[in-house]
């Protein structure tokens, strides 16, 4: 489903990552790790379209690009969920309106729009914060809001990048266990995070970064 | 451009375009506000030039030749047709001597003793002639003297070379100064109005970014920026010519009744209107889409 083949980046001659090859079959559940500044945000940045590698290609769904074009990027979106590390919410709409635009840009109509949103809102237990504003959330809250966005389109990919890093372990727990299952009725799923006790708990396929190269692949 | 506008997406399009002014009202009215006031203000600029301009070309306009004739069995109406016939002449009239007396007593009302003891009337005939475009060009009023002159029973002829020269200099003069100003103003204009647009988008780039990270088509992202540009430059058109209006009749009571045509359109009101309100449109979108552009690309 996904294939990388010797991704390099570099900004202004850094390297964030040099040659990472790495293949995440369809409805794999992995975690990507390591420490701060590995590559970790990097790497995901560029399965989802949103950065450009400086040499190496991409097979995804079959396709091969280098770079992945400009109008085939709001199409590929769409088959990801993406969490961002910094949510990426839209502070001044509403809890629903936030979850409801992933499912808007792709023509969906209005009231299954409603329906989606609210059963996804109770399933990661905001629905009583439909109607408040983002920017009025904690951040905890924000985080289920934009983990809500990104599974609500039922994508076919979700990347993740530390999307527990605002939540306490339980609610952590909780929000990996919707991940797994999601994983279940077969999306794939990749986690960045660097939450040892959380990645040991799950004991899925770990791919280490260091320094931007791959380090360690393995369970 | 990724992804067709299917019917829901038109309905969010159009749903989120009105949102979004609502959230976005201060600078709606802002960026309508700037619109209104810098078209106004180069509006009022084109006025007073195209006024001045017909006001100069209606002093040129004027009696620039006259060309006194003797005595002569010629019937004025066969005079003029041969004065006619000469290049460059546009128009001319025939002043009888008893014409000519008539204007000079109405001239002299009041010291009608200077007249006294003239028996005779000692005026000759003559003919006002004009020529077309002289003003601009003195040269070709020179050639045209000439050739009258050529005609037998045409006296002299008399015409103020210096004077059309002045005038000449004169409206290439404020030709010159009304187009640089123009330029200057022109330039402000947009520079004000496209530096408003781009500070109001810059602040919904986050806005911008969210949606293109969720997938939304740079249309459905656009179209409402677009649909933003079209009713900032209706409210601004309208704005420009409630303002102009305003001004007029502030001014007209102002100023003295013969300065008020400085102050009227050139032309019609409704063509105005519909001038205001297009230049309006087309920055307001043209500014947006600009604007947007460089969002979306990056």
């Amino acid at each position: 489903m996904i294939q990388l083949f010797h991704i390099t980046k570099s900004f202004e001659g850094a390297f964030a990552l040099t040659d990472i090859s790495l293949k995440i079959d369809k409805g794999e559940f992995l975690f990507i790790t390591g420490p701060s500044g590995a590559g970790k945000s990097t790497l995901l940045n560029i399965i989802f379209g949103s950065e450009q590698p400086t040499e190496g290609q991409i097979i995804l769904d079959g396709r091969n690009y280098f770079k992945i074009p400009r109008s085939e990027v709001a199409i590929l979106r769409r088959r990801i969920g993406f969490v961002f590390q910094d949510f990426k919410l839209l502070p001044a709409r509403t809890v629903f309106d936030n979850v409801a635009l992933s499912l808007k840009v792709m023509g969906v109509g209005p009231r299954e729009v409603r329906n989606r949103v609210l059963r996804m809102l109770s399933f990661v237990k905001l629905q009583h914060r439909a109607n408040f504003k983002a920017m009025s959330l904690s951040g905890g809250e924000q985080q289920r809001v934009a983990i809500a966005r990104a599974l609500v389109k039922e994508p076919a990919i979700i990347l993740a990048d530390e999307p527990t890093g605002n939540l306490d372990p339980a609610l952590s727990i909780e929000t990996l266990e919707l991940f797994k299952e999601v994983n279940s009725r077969g999306t794939t799923v990749v986690v960045a995070s660097h939450d040892k006790n959380l990645i040991e708990r799950f004991g899925r396929r770990v791919v280490r970064l260091e320094d931007g190269r791959l380090a360690s692949d393995g369970r | 451009m990724a992804g067709s506008l299917k019917g829901a997406n038109i309905f969010y399009i159009f749903s989120d375009a009105v949102r979004s002014i609502r959230e976005n009202l201060a600078t709606t009215v802002l960026t309508a506000l700037t619109l209104g006031f810098s078209l106004s203000i180069f509006a009022v600029f084109v006025f007073v030039f195209f006024n001045m301009r017909s006001v100069i070309n209606s002093w040129g306009d004027r009696t620039q030749i006259v060309a006194y004739v003797l005595d002569s069995t010629e019937a004025p109406q066969a005079m003029r047709d041969a004065i006619m016939r000469v290049p460059g002449v546009s128009s001319a009239e025939f002043v009888s001597r008893e014409k000519a007396l008539g204007e000079l007593k109405e001239e002299l009302k009041g010291h009608e003793a200077i007249l006294e003891g003239v028996d005779e009337n000692p005026l000759p005939a003559s003919f006002e002639i004009r020529v077309a475009g002289s003003y601009k060009d003195p040269a070709v009023l020179t050639t045209v003297a000439e050739r009258l002159k050529a005609i037998p029973w045409v006296e002299d002829v008399q015409y103020s070379r210096e004077w059309v020269e002045k005038l000449s200099a004169f409206f290439r003069f404020i030709e010159l100064v009304a187009l640089f100003i123009g330029v200057f103003l022109a330039g402000a204009t947009i520079f004000i109005i496209s530096n408003t647009i781009r500070l109001t988008v810059y602040a919904r780039r986050e806005e911008i970014e969210i949606m293109s990270l969720v997938g939304a088509s740079d249309s459905f992202i656009r179209v409402p920026f677009f649909i933003e540009g079209v009713l900032q430059g209706i409210i601004g058109g309208l704005l420009a010519l409630a303002i102009l209006a305003g001004g007029r009749l502030l001014l007209l009571s102002k100023i003295p009744p013969y300065f008020s045509f400085v102050v009227s359109s050139p032309v019609p009101v409704p063509l105005l209107a519909l001038i205001l309100v297009g230049t309006g449109v087309v920055m307001g979108v043209a500014g947006c889409l600009i604007s947007m552009g460089r969002f979306l690309k990056a």
